[in-house]
């Protein structure tokens, strides 16, 4: 199936959210297995080793070109990129820290999930970001939604 | 309340990284993205075992799931970066991604025969009328409409 005939029914970034959720919630399944026994330092290392065989995989991706990158903005792309990983790997450690300080994860987990909350405000303020009136209401039965099933 | 800094530094730090990965598609490739996103991870686990002290025992099963884990988590990362790159916006994207825990419930009542709890019965419908409402975006206003 072709990309152009795939967006006419579910836009590209639908497709690729939805894949995401997939990834995401198989990760979920096996994190529940897993956690016992691992701290967060532990588990960033656990987590990298992880991603080795793709890191290896996009940079020979990379190496070959990448159709339609703009290059003007290489660095400073690369930089939120680089940043990203910095923020996230750094949150999953005060996550673990959180519990560990005495946090109970019935608590730590649902509030700290509410993340996109934040991502929504910044999106609204420093990207610009406009949405459709039935979305603001799909972002707030998300909210509830994410609360719940994290709890 | 120790533990409440360090949980809202996480929720602001995960907040900010959805605006960042943003930020980083709108430049280059979702490609180049997820490969210095992965980067930063390496650079991370560098400083970890040079600065941390991890407990390195752990029983191989743990070990092999973890990895997986980290696997799954970092293609999902990948196809996050894509989604952004294919037009997404990132309130909608991000929001959307952080639904994942309902195929995590769906799994584990399928595989693991966990039971549902009642909130989290409420919390799949919600997700699903949740994810639908912000699949739908807006049509792009006319010009001179």
């Amino acid at each position: 199936m072709s990309e152009t005939s795939r967006s006419r029914r579910l836009p590209l970034w639908l497709f690729w959210s939805l894949v995401t959720i997939v990834l995401w919630g198989t990760w979920g399944l096996v994190s529940k297995i897993a956690s016992d026994g691992v701290d967060a330092y532990m588990n960033q290392l656990l987590f990298t080793v992880g991603i080795a065989p793709l890191l290896i995989f996009v940079s020979w991706k990379v190496r070959k070109g990448v159709a339609g990158e703009n290059r003007e903005g290489r660095n400073r792309g690369i930089f939120w990129a680089f940043l990203t990983g910095i923020l996230g790997g750094v949150g999953n450690m005060a996550y673990f820290e959180a519990m560990v300080k005495g946090g109970k994860a019935s608590v730590v987990t649902p509030v700290t999930a509410l993340f996109p909350m934040v991502t929504v405000l910044l999106a609204l303020i420093f990207l610009k970001e406009r949405l459709g009136r039935l979305q603001w209401i799909g972002l707030g039965l998300a909210f509830v939604a994410i609360y719940l099933l994290n709890a | 309340m120790a533990w409440l800094g360090f949980a809202i530094l996480a929720l602001v730090l995960w907040g900010i990284t959805g605006v960042t990965q943003k930020l980083s598609t709108n430049r280059i490739s979702s490609e180049r993205s997820f490969l210095w996103f992965c980067w930063a991870m390496v650079a991370l686990s560098a400083a970890v075992v040079v600065i941390a002290r991890p407990h390195w025992a752990l029983g191989t099963t743990v070990a092999v799931f973890s990895i997986a884990g980290g696997a799954l988590n970092g293609m999902g990362a990948w196809t996050s970066f894509k989604a952004l790159e294919s037009g997404g916006k990132a309130s909608i994207v991000i929001s959307l991604i952080s639904l994942f825990p309902l195929l995590t419930v769906v799994l584990a009542v399928a595989l693991l025969h966990e039971r549902l709890t009642g909130m989290q019965m409420a919390g799949a419908v919600v997700a699903i009328a949740a994810a639908i409402l912000l699949s739908l975006e807006p049509a792009p206003a006319k010009v001179g409409a």
